[in-house]
């Protein structure tokens, strides 16, 4: 550019100053001959200079090259020369990750009330239709040398308005010694498998009904909770939690006191090279806790202790998982509650509940080509002994248990996308057969973190 | 903020500033290796000072594995992580550290060895897309089948041991001199063999053999994955099926973690082999440590009868 500019000046010069004495034709010659001459020195000297520049610029990278593993040979202890990475100012922003998920269900069932059980406005079945369901956005980063910060904004739609929910806000430890770890803020708490497991993570397009029936889908309260890995050969972990106790089936938090609490204990290893297992035990103890379901029409006030087993073994030939993968899967729930129901909808008043309820699930998930699954879920529900005050109210389950049985089918181009088809069969009531179809997508943009086991 | 909440990143606070002095101190170092190459080394280097945990085996891709509870277990042990890096292991990781590794196997610690980053990289890129597939921006982090990495990493791994087990620094050093004799005679011996292959045409599964084609200066024809982590589409192999025909391909390579139907599909219209070979340490029955890893690779290279499937 800045050539040609030069040039061109160089020629307008050369021209403009003499053309009173540029008479005749020969004159007009000699000098264009004379200004093609100097363009021609120019070029030449223009080139040469260009060639050296890039001569220089060669030996400066090769010199980099040279040091670069060498840096590092020579002092280990200054850790590598990854220096010729650039750094630009944005590389400490944040983690940005965006999941998009997507749904059509189809129900052959206006409703979907489960008998003998008071649900949460999660755990509730979605609605029929197309729906984006959930965004997530995710930002995450690590704050310093000992801290690591991340937040997963959830964006839901429910019956056709968007909620806003903060669904993860917490810091973890990133080098604790002795296998400590700990986390604050509001986060999925480690209880039995799935409720630690982000939705999109999931096998399903939705919860088994244990988990949407005592967890409403996920726990994530504010508060701490510290584990450790046993400096064991087999895999223990052990680890404990203490929150606000204002998500369900916790609710009602004054905020006062350590109301509601949380411990697990988990043991795990590896069968040969093909196979690995992980069985947890874990509880839920909530003090005091007022809490509304089925839409704001049965409410809990007492104190609702949860415990859960968990149970996860994974399969591969050769434990190489990229073409085919088993995976199975199972829970147990068992609540303990002590207070009152009331539901006002049937105009029951509070009345006195010292009962116990329980459920569970198991799954199977098959990956029979690399980019293909198939997997089967069974989830049943039973109510203890409902009050004859109750009777008639959503908490009696008028001699039916809940069960609900799925079938999906899912495709994975990359781990950044998957698209999936679920038929459901629920029969949540007396003479309630529900037949859903569901067809999904769960799309991975940006930055994605690695999944748990 | 609530009250307890405070007293709770409180007790956190605390907890990590009671994150003191590296302990010095060491019976074995235990060394967590991400894949087998690794492990390998850490045993020649290491000796009988260290204890190596090789969280993965030959047939297993490195690229999807588990974060599961014995590498949980095993990382919760480890003195020293000794991997890839460059992304590699970006999927599983990253959460074991998190969760179990100790101040010492931090990244940028004395811990924390990532191999990538002592060599020269194939493929960095400026701009990196999800629509290019599994790309690492960082570039091919498959960097073992060049055996003058190894011997750049073999030595970055006896000045870290010596850093971490300072009392066995003679041990380390006495290690690696022998290495280094050792493999500086085998790479001649390699080279020799090898040179038949010089501009040799071959197809690949996947750019996991991008270092031993550069070494040896062969000709990578062809991936069989439409894009870097995409399984083979029959429209891709189509594809190349037209474009490689008449081309003097001499064989397919795979490794013994990757589907071979893509390969066979391949290797009978086109009538051209397909070798497997070991990949890394364990990849097949003969390939029991590094340097029969490289025998058998240029054995089965430059082998005049290769195997045809058929």
């Amino acid at each position: 550019m800045s050539r040609q500019l030069l040039l061109a000046t160089l020629s307008v010069v050369a021209l403009n100053t003499s053309p009173a004495l540029a008479s005749n034709q020969s004159d007009i010659d000699a000098l264009r001959a004379e200004v093609a001459a100097m363009q021609n020195a120019y070029q030449s000297k223009i080139q040469a200079l260009e060639n050296k520049i890039a001569t220089l610029e060669q030996k400066q990278t090769s010199q980099i090259a040279a040091i670069a593993p060498a840096a590092g040979t020579n002092a280990a202890q200054s850790i590598p020369a990854t220096s010729k990475r650039r750094i630009n100012d944005n590389s400490f922003n944040p983690e940005i990750g965006v999941i998009l998920q997507g749904k059509y269900q189809n129900f052959s069932e206006k409703e979907g009330d489960i008998a003998g059980f008071a649900l949460g406005e999660e755990g509730e079945r979605g609605d029929e239709g197309f729906g984006i369901d959930e965004t997530e956005l995710n930002f995450s980063a690590n704050i310093d040398n000992l801290f690591r910060g991340s937040t997963t904004i959830g964006l839901h739609e429910h019956h056709g308005e968007t909620e806003v929910e903060i669904e993860e806000a917490y810091v973890e430890t990133l080098s604790l010694p002795y296998g400590l770890h700990g986390k604050a803020g509001r986060f999925f708490a480690e209880l039995g498998y799935l409720n630690s497991h982000h939705s999109h993570a999931d096998d399903f397009a939705d919860r088994p009904l244990t988990n949407r029936v005592f967890l409403n889908n996920n726990y994530n309260d504010d508060g701490g909770q510290l584990s450790l890995i046993l400096p064991t050969e087999i895999y223990a972990e052990i680890g404990a939690g203490v929150y606000r106790g204002e998500d369900y089936p916790a609710g009602g938090a004054d905020g006062n006191d350590f109301g509601t609490w949380s411990a697990y204990g988990r043991v795990g290893g590896d069968i040969g090279d093909n196979a690995s297992w992980r069985f947890g035990l874990s509880t839920l103890q909530s003090d005091k806790v007022s809490r509304d379901g089925n839409e704001d029409t049965v409410n809990f006030t007492g104190d609702s202790d949860l415990y859960i087993a968990d149970l996860r073994m994974v399969y591969a030939p050769t434990g190489n998982n990229a073409d085919q993968e088993l995976s199975l899967q199972g829970e147990y729930f068992y609540r303990d509650e002590d207070g009152t129901y009331e539901d006002s909808d049937a105009g029951t008043g509070a009345i006195n509940y010292d009962g116990h309820q329980s459920g569970w699930y198991a799954q199977g998930v098959y990956k029979f080509a690399p980019q293909w699954r198939f997997g089967a879920r069974y989830s049943e529900l039973y109510n203890g002994d409902t009050p004859t005050g109750l009777n008639g109210s959503a908490l009696d389950d008028g001699g039916h248990d809940p069960w609900a049985a799925a079938a999906m089918l899912d495709w994975t181009n990359s781990e950044f996308s998957r698209a999936r088809l679920q038929y459901n069969r629920e029969e949540l009531a007396n003479g309630h057969e529900d037949n859903q179809i569901i067809l999904q997508y769960i799309m991975s943009l940006g930055a994605h973190g690695a999944h748990a086991y | 903020m609530t009250y307890r909440l405070k007293k709770l990143y409180k007790v956190i606070a605390v907890l990590g500033v009671l994150i003191a002095s590296p302990s010095s101190a060491h019976a074995t170092v235990n060394i967590f290796a991400c894949t087998p190459e690794w492990a390998a080394l850490a045993e020649d280097i290491g000796g009988a000072h260290v204890k190596v945990k090789a969280a993965t085996t030959a047939q297993q891709d490195v690229h999807h594995i588990r974060a599961k509870p014995s590498l949980l277990a095993a990382m919760r042990q480890a003195d020293l992580v000794f991997c890839t890096g460059a992304s590699l292991e970006i999927g599983w990781l990253p959460i074991l550290v998190k969760k179990a590794g100790g101040p010492n196997v931090q990244p940028e610690t004395e811990g924390w060895l990532m191999a990538a980053d002592y060599v020269e990289k194939i493929g960095m890129m400026e701009h990196a897309d999800r629509s290019m597939g599994h790309v690492h921006p960082e570039g091919n982090p498959h960097i073992h089948l060049n055996p003058h990495n190894i011997l750049t990493i073999a030595e970055v791994l006896s000045t870290r041991l010596a850093l971490i087990d300072p009392d066995h620094r003679a041990d380390y050093q006495a290690n690696f001199a022998r290495f280094s004799d050792a493999w500086d005679k085998n790479i001649v011996t390699w080279q020799k063999q090898g040179a038949m292959l010089n501009g040799q045409k071959f197809v690949v599964y996947h750019n996991a053999w991008a270092y031993l084609l550069q070494w040896l200066n062969m000709d990578a024809a062809a991936s069989l994955e439409p894009k870097p982590g995409i399984p083979p589409s029959a429209a891709h192999l189509e594809k190349l099926l037209t474009t490689l025909k008449g081309q003097n391909v001499r064989a397919i390579i795979v490794t013994p973690y990757e589907n071979r139907k893509a390969a066979e599909w391949l290797s009978t219209r086109l009538n051209i082999p397909i070798l497997d070979l070991p990949f890394t340490v364990g990849g097949n029955t003969e390939a029991t440590n590094l340097t029969r890893l490289f025998d058998v690779t240029l054995g089965t290279l430059t082998a005049q009868k290769v195997h045809k499937n058929e």
